[in-house]
């Protein structure tokens, strides 16, 4: 086989292996990218022809039999994320809804402080929108994920938060709120908050925890260690009898990596402690600390009850 | 409104393993641009602010492979471009294509049957190979599964589609 023929199969066979969302040898690639330069040449040829290909628009039916082909779906596993056209605004992670509201957001794995005109502070983990109103300083609507509040109190102007149906009021105050599917927590540790104080009007004090399940008027109350107060800020994450369901959710909102409980034993409770640090370098390392088994699948890490 | 944000996800694995990506990009063609074509890979991966990934690491690698296929390919359509502006000297404005679109439609229609047709001629598996892993983006291992055949096989129909396209191409570039 001559020179550039050989070359040319090579590259046809690591685009094969490369275009595959599975491959993980980029260190071999690069020693064979690194052999000569002609390799990256014949790559690039190789890749561009079959990216176009893929890229045409389907014939129009009856132009090619197409009997062998099963139907189409739309399930790209990077391309888009890339090219996304709105990418450049959502960068600021400020949407702009009216002149008055807008969001906050911040992607899983990324943290965000917002300072609030006239004092205070908001800080956002990870996979959180928070909804703001440019005239009214002292108004926040939490639509996901988890902040913590440290509110300069104001008695003549109190700071209102929506949570789902749920209003909190601070009377002086840092506290720090989680909306999840299921259930809104709220737990505060300094000043206090009041829970909804046109209907169950509930005073929360330093070191009381309050969960309510979404759509209905029950809550329970319980006491918290104050040192878990924001914890997720230095990246760990306690978990008390949470559903495996409720902990890979949580885990890719701190993480930014994808884990999914194993429908077989979604709700089964565990409890445990976790920095969410050496998980980025091995989403594996969750097993261990947390009793569970942790496994590989197409587009995230399973995790089971064992 | 002032403002402070990091990155702890994606981005403390982007700045552990930056030396082994830039590496990565020079051998990958990038040469002493590097440094530079890396910069721009964080700027276009925190501007995509992609959701939860499983392998964070494969995804940076991805991401910059991709990167430098995209730059391969503006480089082929200017290069397209300023040939048919010295052909067709005098004719039209540089960076303009002066090809009525109606002219380029029906290029585009005739490329795409000739696309369908060499993946055609591969046989109807290979074909629905390519067309489920490459159209659909369905992973290499899941087609092997709803085919059932082995994902050697698979990765061998689809070494075979690939050449087939590759030859494609390098008839179309040259006519």
């Amino acid at each position: 086989m001559p020179h550039d023929q050989q070359i040319r199969e090579q590259a046809v066979a690591w685009a094969v292996r490369t275009g595959d969302p599975e491959f993980a040898d980029w260190e071999g690639f690069t020693c064979w990218l690194e052999e000569d330069p002609a390799h990256a040449a014949a790559y690039d040829r190789v890749s561009l022809a079959v990216a176009e290909a893929a890229e045409m628009p389907p014939l129009p039916v009856g132009a090619n039999d197409e009997d062998a082909v099963p139907p189409r779906v739309t399930r790209r596993w990077l391309g888009g994320a890339i090219a996304a056209s709105l990418a450049a605004l959502m960068a600021l992670g400020v949407w702009q809804m009216s002149d008055e509201r807008y969001t906050v957001e911040t992607a899983p794995g990324e943290l965000r402080t917002v300072a609030l005109a006239g004092g205070g502070q908001i800080e956002l983990a990870g996979g959180t929108r928070l909804l703001l109103e440019e005239d009214d300083p002292r108004f926040a609507r939490l639509e996901q994920g988890q902040a913590l509040f440290t509110i300069r109190h104001d008695q003549t102007d109190p700071f209102r938060l929506e949570v789902g149906e749920d209003t909190l009021v601070d009377a002086g105050t840092v506290f720090d709120v989680r909306r999840t599917a299921s259930a809104m927590t709220v737990a505060v540790s300094e000043g206090a908050v009041i829970f909804n104080p046109s209907a169950q009007n509930v005073r929360l004090e330093p070191g009381d925890m309050l969960t309510s399940a979404a759509g209905s008027p029950d809550y329970s109350l319980r006491k918290f260690a104050p040192a878990q107060m924001g914890e997720w800020r230095q990246g760990r994450v306690t978990f008390e009898n949470a559903s495996l369901a409720e902990i890979a959710s949580e885990l890719s909102r701190a993480t930014g990596i994808a884990y999914r409980a194993d429908p077989g034993t979604a709700a089964q409770a565990v409890s445990g402690s976790i920095l969410v640090g050496p998980l980025r370098e091995d989403p594996r390392a969750l097993g261990p600390l947390l009793g569970v088994t942790v496994r590989q699948a197409d587009d995230a890490w399973m995790i089971a009850a064992p | 409104m002032p403002e402070t944000s990091s990155h702890v996800g994606l981005e403390a694995v982007f700045l552990a393993n930056r030396e082994r990506l830039l590496r990565f990009l020079a051998a990958r063609g990038a040469g002493d641009a590097a440094e530079d074509l890396l910069q721009e890979l964080w700027l276009r991966i925190a501007a995509s602010r992609p959701g939860p990934v499983a392998s964070p690491l494969s995804y940076l690698f991805r991401a910059a492979d991709m990167l430098m296929i995209d730059r391969y390919r503006a480089e082929t359509q200017t290069r397209k471009r300023e040939r048919a502006w010295t052909e067709a000297a005098g004719g039209a404005q540089p960076g303009v294509s002066d090809t009525p679109s109606v002219e380029r439609h029906i290029i585009g229609r005739e490329n795409a049957r000739l696309v369908a047709e060499a993946i055609d001629a591969l046989g109807p598996r290979p074909a629905a190979v390519f067309r489920r892993h490459r159209v659909d983006g369905i992973p290499q291992r899941q087609v092997a599964e709803e085919i059932g055949v082995s994902l050697s096989t698979v990765e061998s129909d689809l070494r075979r589609a690939y050449r087939a396209l590759a030859d494609l191409k390098e008839r179309l570039d040259e006519g």
